[in-house]
């Protein structure tokens, strides 16, 4: 094998790709992994193909684990019935051991509870961000199979809260959507104002629909807060930014992704928006992330611009790779368990692609342990199975917005463990 | 807490004006008319249209009349709205409501005005895009009246207030001064009555729908003025206004008018005793309320 990486390297990578193929011919068996993801959706289907693009990279490389890899898609339609109906056809008729999904957490969590545990099969979304799946975790009611390479609602919250104290502003009041989302925001933005000894003034929910925001909008301006901490879509936003401003509140206001919309911005008018700063997840500057970039566009002939491309890439990649360490005939817990041995941060470091696929599987052949650098940086995952995630501080510019600080993936997570 | 009292009462005036409509078309039409809410947004969009076509001819009623954030191409602009939003209500009904009514039943016409309320909404959605629009995107400040307790209100408001209540005013004297008031009133009581005795019936109908759709214009723009304009807010106002009527009484236009208040003032009022997630249930307690205790509203009349 270490003459067909050094010819991988040398005489560079499509040479080396065409000659593992012709390896990989060699195997006669095929293990599947199960994929449930909104392909019937504009925006699911590049998910799927990006993972697609992964499992053909490690059969370039000879599969895992001894085997080709044959990935079965399932559509979800976003519906979490038919995402539960699919996982278990995946599970139950193909007996896949590894589930790649879904995207929205709606669907991977009654999959995660209903399927994914009972049945011991590994479960690693790109994409969902909801804290639920953390507390799940926690009360040790995934029994170690979830993983997701998508952070969670808590990095920005986070980062909301830093916004706050490098301002010093002693006191914010929160105006949050009132649904899943908005009330997750605000449960956390509170907790983190907390420990970064900004008073929370009040936090008020604003209802969807509703002919307008006077009464909750002056209910926090009542409480006098310094500043603003605003969870919402850009329609309510508008409005009840409008309505809070005309009676006389503060501009400091500190945004959620939500927000970065031109629609906002114009609506609300630069004018009042100089003191705003809003807050987002980023993707990694780092070569790895820069390498996918390139890899994708080769294969696609176009930008990763979707969304949770990078972590969609990422979550087969490392789901494969664990495989690999787990070896032949391992049970979804056993790869679930081998997840550590692949993302390793004092591990060997290998890229994403199928050189690094084949490095890595000499690297767990002799016992040693990996670090992955993928398309989303070096994904490290805690004990909950969450990862974090860059994150950049914005605010809003004559031409669109523009960045203000960027916050690597060390200093988000620095700054959360001084949070807690 | 009284800051609420008087946002109450400001949010209660559109109300007024959107429920005075719908009770009139209600009361004589006999039909729970859905689509009424969404007149509110066929005017507010209508003068946003005019309001552009008459600054672009005359420039010099671009001129913002300080306090308000009003210009006057916007308050002529207001006026073209209501003949525009009158003659569309005339209009959907001719094409729409007279056929239902003739053939089909009172749940059809219930049906049928939902079908129109989604008609309207789309078809605006569609011209005007779904974000949010402004007449102005100057924001306009509230005035402090009292810092302690803190009491702001916004000048517009005041206007609207105003406002509204002298259209109530003047519909008033039609109501109770005119012999076409009479006939209005006869024409709700008893079409057939009223018809022998030489009431034109078709002539009362179109009266209706034209003081309908003229108030519910009205109401659309001083919503617009108060905070945006956007293609669901009729949806967002069905509600509201469905409740003043039932809490007023169906038929009675002072009923509507006080409905309009008291629904305004419970809304703002709910978050002082609700959690603030739990304030779109208040104009569904309120009509529960009322229902119980005075099953045809507080002005409302049982009918035969």
């Amino acid at each position: 094998m270490s003459i067909v990486r050094t010819m991988g390297a040398t005489v560079g990578l499509a040479f080396g790709i065409s000659a593992l193929a012709g390896a990989a011919h060699a195997q006669d068996c095929t293990t599947k992994i199960g994929a449930v993801l909104p392909t019937s959706v504009d925006w699911g289907r590049p998910i799927a193909e990006t993972a697609q693009f992964a499992v053909d990279q490690v059969n370039a490389a000879g599969g895992a684990a001894g085997c080709q890899i044959e990935m079965v898609l399932r559509d979800t339609q976003v519906d979490p019935k038919v995402g539960v109906d699919a996982a278990k056809a995946l599970v139950d008729l193909e007996g896949v051991n590894v589930l790649l999904g879904a995207v929205s957490s709606g669907v991977s969590m009654p999959i995660l509870t209903s399927v994914t545990v009972p049945s011991g099969v590994l479960q690693m979304s790109c994409c969902s961000s909801s804290t639920a799946f953390t507390g799940l975790a926690t009360e040790g009611k995934t029994g170690g199979l979830w993983f997701r390479t998508f952070a969670t609602t808590g990095v920005q919250s986070a980062v909301g809260a830093k916004v706050a104290a490098d301002q010093g502003y002693k006191s914010v009041a929160i105006l949050y959507k009132n649904d899943d989302w908005g009330q997750d925001m605000a449960r956390l933005i509170a907790a983190d104002f907390a420990a970064v000894g900004v008073d929370v003034t009040a936090s008020v929910a604003i209802n969807d629909a509703q002919p307008n925001y006077r009464a909750e909008v002056t209910d926090a301006l009542t409480s006098q807060p310094e500043a603003l901490y605003l969870a919402l879509y850009p329609a309510e936003g508008t409005a009840a930014v409008r309505e809070w401003l005309s009676l006389g509140g503060t501009q400091n206001m500190i945004l959620a992704n939500s927000l970065k919309s031109d629609e906002f911005r114009d609506n609300v008018g630069m004018q009042y928006l100089g003191s705003a700063l809003g807050t987002d997840t980023a993707s990694p500057r780092s070569e790895s992330a820069d390498a996918f970039r390139a890899a994708y566009q080769e294969r696609f002939a176009s930008e990763p611009n979707g969304p949770g491309l990078a972590n969609s890439y990422d979550a087969a990649m490392i789901a494969l790779l664990a495989m690999e360490a787990a070896g032949k005939d391992a049970s979804g817990a056993d790869v679930a368990a081998a997840i550590a041995r692949v993302t390793d941060p004092d591990g060997t470091a290998v890229s994403a692609d199928t050189a690094g696929f084949v490095a890595a599987k000499e690297v767990l052949a002799s016992g040693g342990n990996v670090m992955f650098q993928g398309a989303t940086g070096n994904v490290r995952f805690d004990a909950n199975g969450d990862v974090s995630a860059p994150a950049v501080i914005w605010s809003f510019s004559d031409e669109g917005t523009e960045e203000v600080e960027f916050m690597s993936l060390n200093d988000v997570d620095a700054f959360m463990a001084s949070l807690k | 807490m009284i800051q609420h009292l008087l946002d109450g009462v400001l949010t209660g005036s559109y109300l007024s004006l959107g429920a005075i409509g719908l009770t009139l078309v209600m009361h004589i039409l006999r039909f729970a008319n859905f689509s009424h809410a969404e007149l509110l947004s066929l005017g507010a969009y209508a003068a946003l249209v005019c309001d552009a076509l008459v600054s672009g001819l005359a420039p010099f009623l671009t001129v913002k009349l300080a306090p308000l954030s009003l210009t006057g191409a916007l308050i002529i602009a207001i006026l073209i709205s209501m003949v525009l939003t009158g003659l569309s209500a005339l209009i959907i009904d001719r094409l729409v409501f007279k056929r239902v009514r003739e053939r089909g039943q009172e749940l059809s016409m219930v049906f049928a005005s939902f079908g129109m309320a989604l008609i309207i909404r789309n078809v605006i959605g569609l011209i005007f895009g779904l974000s949010p629009t402004l007449y102005s995107r100057d924001i306009a400040f509230a005035v402090i009246l009292s810092r302690d307790p803190l009491i702001l209100v916004k000048p517009d408001q005041v206007f609207v207030l105003i406002a509204a209540l002298a259209l109530m005013f003047i519909l008033h004297l039609i109501l109770s001064r005119t012999t076409f008031g009479y006939s209005l009133r006869a024409v709700a009581e008893n079409p057939s009555l009223a018809q022998v005795n030489g009431v034109n019936l078709q002539r009362t109908i179109m009266a209706v729908w034209l003081i309908g759709g003229g108030l519910a214009a009205v109401a659309g723009v001083f919503y617009g003025i108060s905070h945006q304009l956007i293609p669901v807010m009729g949806r967002d106002l069905v509600l509201p206004i469905f409740a003043a009527t039932i809490v007023g009484g169906i038929g009675s236009v002072y009923g509507a008018v006080l409905g309009g208040f008291i629904v305004g003032v419970a809304a703002n009022m709910a978050l002082v005793v609700l959690p603030s997630g739990y304030t779109p249930s208040v104009p569904f307690l309120l009509i529960l309320l009322v229902l119980m205790i005075r099953p045809h509203g507080l002005f409302g009349e049982a009918r035969a």
